[in-house]
C-alpha cells in the first residue's frame, strides 16, 4: 500500500469543531488524507461524518480549527472554492444532467470550442475524444454520445468520477458510493478506485459497509459523538473492531447526555406486580424468549388485540379499541415482521405518509406538495436510500425498509414508539443507524418500548428492562443496577 | 450489462402501457381486416356499448384495488334498471333514477358489510348475492320487462339516444364519472387508503386505517355504479329488463384485469380499467364484423380473460 506519511498530506483538518444549535457535531477533530491514499471514515448516524465531509468540501465553515490543502491553510466560502482547490464530492445523488450525453456531462462547465471569428462553436469531436480518453482510464468504454439518463446508476457513478478527473480534482470525497450498487458493480468500482488512487489522487471514503472499508481503505478513522475514537492503518483493524469502536460501550453515549425521564407517557394498570410504565425520554425493554408473550404485550398497548384492558396514556385512562385510537393517542407500532409495517407494493412516499393522511388534508384533498416535502425531509433525516420517494418500498433493503416504518411514525409525530425486534435481519451499519434514530427520538422527548430477543441490544439501549415469562412480567432490571446480557438471560430463564 | 439495463428500463416503461398498446394494435388490425370498423356508425356503437360496461368496471376497480372481488354487478344492474323503471312509472324520472342507484348502493352495502365485518370470502359472498339479487329481480318484475302500458317517460327514453356535442349522453356519463372518481382515488386521503388497504390490509390496519370501513365502502361504490349502469341500460332498452346484465360481471372483471389491476389488490387505475373495457368491446365488435360464429366468440373472450390473468401473474413474478 502506498504510504502517504512521507509527503505532506493532500488535505488536513486540524482541531476542527463545529456546533449546530445545541449539538456539538464535531469536537476537536484531526483528520488527514494523503495523495494516493484511501482514507475511510465510519461512524454511526450523527457521529459527525457528514459534517466532516461538508467542512472539507466547503459547504460548512468550522467554528474552530483549520483546513489545510496542499500545505496551505484555506478558508472555503463555498463548495466552488473547494472544487477550485481540487476537492470534489461524489455524493449519492450524482448531480449529472440526464438529458445530456456522457461527453457533455464530463465536459460541462468547460466545454471545448473552436472559434471561427466571433463564433464559438462546440468542438464536439474534441469533447467526445476527451471523454473517451478519461473514461478509458477507468476501463469504461461507453458510447459517449448516449444520454446519461439511459445509464445504470453504476455507470453514472463512473461518469461522475470521470468528470472529477476531467476537472483535475486531486481529492475525492465519496459518500456511500456502494449503497445503490450490486456486488459485481461494487467490484468494478473498487477496481476503478484503485486506478484513481494509483494516479495519486487522495480519496476520502464514507461508508456504512464495514467489510468494504476493510477491503479498500489504507487507513480508517472512526467517529463517535463528534470525536475521533480511533484511527488505524490497513491490516490493523477488522470489521468487528470497527463496530465496537463505532458503537462503543453505549451507556457511555447515554451517560454523556443523561436524559432525565419526563412526564409519564404510557402505563398499564398497576394491579400487576410489575406494571409497564414509560415516561418521556425513557427507553424500556421487554425481554423474553420466543413465545413468552412480549409481542402480545406490545400489541395490547397498541389496541391491536380484542378486549384490551384500559391503559393510562399521559396518566389518563384510555380504552384503545383499535390501532386508530392508539395512533390518535400518540402511539406508533413498529411490528417485527416488516410486511406488517409496510404496504409493500406502494411507494416509499405513500408508506411514509400512510398514518398521516388525515393531517395532510387540504379541503377534501391530500396536500400533495406538503406530503412530498414531509416525505423527503424524513428520507433525509433518516438517511433512507436511495433517495427516491417514488420507488416501491419493496425495492429497498431491509434496513431502509425499517427506516421507512420509523419515518411513518415520525411523520405522524407520535410520542411513544412500540418496537418489536427493531433490528432483526438487518446489517450492522443499518442496525447502528436504527439505534441512533431510536436514541434521537428519545432525546427529543419521546418514549420507546422495545421488545427484542437481541439481549445485547436491550442492554445497550434501555434504561430498564422488563423480563417476560409466560405472558407476564416477572422482573424489572434497572440500568442503575447494571444491565448486561448474562443478567438479562438469567432473568428471562434462557 | 449496459444493453440489459437499457432493455429493462424500456421494459418497465412499456409494461405500464401494455393495455393501451394492446388496444391500439387491436384497432389497427381490425381496421385493416374490415373497413367497416372505422365507419362512424360502428365507432359510435363501440362507444355506446363501452359506456355502460365502463361504469360497471369503474366500480369493480374500486373493489379490486381494495383487495376484493364482486360477482354481483350484473344482477345489481338488472335490479337497478327494473326498480328505476317501476318507480319512474309511478313517481317520475328523478325518483326512478335515484331509486335505481340507491338499490344498487344497497346491494353494495350488504356485500360490504358481510365481507368486511363478517369476514366472509368476497367470491362466495358476491356469488350468493349474484344469484339472490337476480331472484329478487324476477320476483318484483314477475319475469316480464317493465315498461308500463305506454312505455317509460319520453324524456328518459330520449336520454338513451340523445347527444351532446355530437356524443351520446350515455357516453358522457362514464366520461364525467371517470374524471370525478379518478380525483377521488388519487387525490383524496380516502382514495390513498383504498390502495393501502388493498396492498397490505394488516399494514394499513396497523397504520390506523379503518380497513373494514374502507373495504365496505368499495362495495358500496361498486353497487351504486352498477346501479347507474342499470339505469343507463334501462334508458337504452326503453324498459327495465329482468334478464339484463348477465355476464357483465365477467366482462367487467376481465376488463379491470386487462387494464393491469392486480387481483391481489393495491394496483390498478380507473383509466386503465376503462381501456380494458374498450379492449373487450372492440374485440367483440371485431369478431362480429368478421362474422365469427357467436359460439366461437365466447371461446375467444374466455381465452382473452385467461390470457390477461396469466399475463398478470407473469408480471407480478417479474
Amino acid at each position: 500500500m502506498t504510504s502517504a506519511s512521507a509527503t505532506a498530506p493532500a488535505a488536513r483538518l486540524q482541531g476542527i469543531s463545529k456546533q449546530f444549535g445545541a449539538t456539538l457535531a464535531l469536537n476537536d477533530v484531526d483528520f488527514d488524507v494523503g495523495f494516493g491514499e484511501i482514507h475511510a471514515v465510519v461512524g454511526e448516524n450523527g457521529a459527525g461524518k457528514s459534517t466532516l465531509i461538508r467542512i472539507l468540501s466547503g459547504v460548512h465553515r468550522p467554528d474552530r480549527g483549520q483546513v489545510v490543502v496542499d500545505g496551505d491553510a484555506r478558508h472555503f466560502a463555498s463548495p466552488q472554492d473547494a472544487i477550485a482547490a481540487g476537492i470534489v464530492t461524489i455524493p449519492q445523488e450524482l448531480r449529472l444532467v440526464p438529458a445530456l450525453s456522457i461527453a457533455e456531462n464530463i465536459a460541462l462547465g468547460d466545454l471545448p470550442v473552436h472559434r471561427i471569428g466571433p463564433l464559438a462553436l462546440l468542438d464536439r469531436r474534441r469533447m467526445d475524444d476527451d471523454a473517451r480518453a478519461i473514461l478509458a482510464q477507468l476501463d469504461f468504454v461507453p458510447d459517449v454520445g448516449r444520454p446519461v439518463g439511459d445509464l445504470s446508476f453504476a455507470e453514472r457513478q463512473l461518469v461522475a468520477i470521470g468528470r472529477a478527473l476531467h476537472r483535475q480534482c486531486r481529492i475525492f470525497i465519496l459518500d456511500e458510493p456502494t449503497a445503490a450498487l450490486e456486488q459485481h458493480e461494487i467490484e468494478r468500482l473498487f477496481a476503478v478506485l484503485a486506478r484513481v488512487k494509483a494516479r495519486g489522487t487522495a480519496i476520502v471514503y464514507i461508508s456504512h459497509e464495514l467489510d468494504e472499508v476493510v477491503a479498500i481503505a489504507d487507513r480508517c478513522t472512526v467517529l463517535r459523538d463528534g470525536r475521533v475514537v480511533t484511527m488505524s492503518r490497513c491490516g490493523a483493524f477488522s470489521a468487528d473492531d470497527l463496530v465496537s469502536a463505532m458503537t462503543g460501550r453505549a451507556h457511555e453515549a447515554v451517560d454523556s447526555a443523561p436524559p432525565v425521564a419526563g412526564a409519564a407517557l404510557l402505563a398499564t394498570d398497576a394491579a400487576g406486580t410489575h406494571p409497564i410504565s414509560l415516561r418521556a425520554r425513557e427507553t424500556i425493554g421487554l425481554a423474553g424468549l420466543l413465545g413468552s408473550g412480549t409481542d402480545v404485550l406490545l400489541r395490547a398497548l397498541f389496541g391491536a388485540l380484542r378486549a384490551t384492558a384500559p391503559i393510562l396514556v399521559r396518566s389518563q385512562p384510555r380504552r384503545l379499541r383499535g390501532p386508530a385510537d392508539a395512533i390518535a393517542a400518540g402511539i406508533g407500532f413498529v411490528p417485527g415482521e416488516r410486511a406488517l409495517g409496510l404496504v409493500l407494493n406502494q411507494s416509499v412516499r405513500d408508506n411514509i405518509l400512510l398514518a398521516s393522511l388525515d393531517r395532510l388534508r387540504r379541503g377534501v384533498l391530500v396536500d400533495r406538495a406538503a406530503g412530498e416535502r414531509l416525505a423527503s425531509e424524513l428520507m433525509d433525516l433518516l438517511d433512507i436510500r436511495p433517495r427516491r420517494p417514488e420507488l416501491p418500498v419493496s425495492a429497498l433493503s431491509g434496513g431502509n425498509q425499517q427506516k421507512v416504518i420509523l419515518a411513518k411514525w415520525l411523520a405522524r409525530r407520535v410520542e411513544v414508539l412500540l418496537l418489536e425486534e427493531p433490528t432483526q435481519g438487518i446489517d450492522v451499519g443499518a442496525k447502528a443507524q436504527i439505534h441512533g434514530l431510536i436514541r434521537d427520538f428519545i432525546h427529543r422527548g419521546g418514549g420507546a418500548l422495545i421488545a427484542s430477543s437481541d439481549l445485547a441490544e436491550l442492554a445497550r439501549l434501555c434504561d430498564a428492562v422488563l423480563a417476560v415469562r409466560y405472558g407476564s412480567i416477572v422482573a424489572r432490571l434497572e440500568r442503575a443496577d447494571g444491565l448486561d446480557e448474562p443478567k438479562l438471560r438469567a432473568a428471562i430463564g434462557a | 450489462m449496459k444493453r440489459a439495463s437499457t432493455i429493462s428500463v424500456w421494459r418497465g416503461r412499456l409494461a405500464g402501457q401494455i393495455p393501451l398498446i394492446t388496444l391500439i394494435v387491436l384497432c389497427l388490425v381490425t381496421a385493416l381486416l374490415t373497413p367497416r370498423f372505422l365507419s362512424p356508425l360502428n365507432l359510435t356503437n363501440i362507444l355506446v356499448q363501452s359506456s355502460i360496461m365502463a361504469v360497471i368496471a369503474m366500480g369493480m376497480t374500486f373493489v379490486i384495488v381494495g383487495g376484493g372481488f364482486d360477482l354481483s354487478v350484473g344482477s345489481t344492474a338488472a335490479l337497478a334498471g327494473s326498480i328505476a323503471a317501476m318507480v319512474m312509472l309511478e313517481a317520475g324520472i328523478g325518483a326512478g333514477v335515484v331509486a335505481g342507484i340507491a338499490a344498487g348502493a344497497a346491494v353494495g352495502l350488504a356485500n360490504g358489510l358481510v365481507i368486511a365485518f363478517l369476514n366472509v370470502n368476497p367470491f362466495i359472498t358476491t356469488l350468493g348475492t349474484m344469484v339472490l339479487v337476480r331472484g329478487l329481480v324476477f320476483l318484483i318484475t314477475g319475469g316480464a320487462p317493465v315498461s308500463g302500458d305506454t312505455g317509460l317517460p319520453g324524456a328518459f327514453v330520449a336520454f338513451g339516444s340523445a347527444r351532446l356535442f355530437g356524443v351520446h349522453l350515455l357516453v358522457w356519463v362514464p366520461a364525467v364519472l371517470l374524471a370525478v372518481l379518478s380525483f377521488v382515488m388519487h387525490l383524496t386521503p380516502y382514495g390513498r387508503r383504498i390502495y393501502a388497504t388493498g396492498g397490505g390490509r394488516e399494514a394499513a390496519y396497523l397504520s390506523g386505517i379503518p380497513v373494514r370501513r374502507v373495504i365496505a365502502s368499495t362495495y358500496i361504490w361498486c353497487g351504486a355504479l352498477a346501479g347507474v349502469a342499470g339505469v343507463m341500460l334501462a334508458a337504452r332498452l326503453q324498459s327495465g329488463q329482468p334478464t339484463a346484465g348477465e355476464f357483465y360481471e365477467l366482462t367487467a372483471i376481465a376488463a379491470v384485469v386487462l387494464g393491469g389491476a392486480s387481483l391481489h389488490g393495491g394496483e390498478g387505475t380507473l383509466v386503465k380499467s376503462v381501456i380494458g373495457v374498450f379492449i373487450m368491446i372492440v374485440l367483440g365488435n371485431a369478431l362480429n364484423l368478421l362474422n365469427v360464429d357467436s359460439y366461437w366468440q365466447r371461446v375467444a373472450v374466455g381465452a382473452v380473460i385467461i390470457a390477461a390473468a396469466a399475463a398478470e401473474r407473469l408480471r407480478s413474478r417479474n
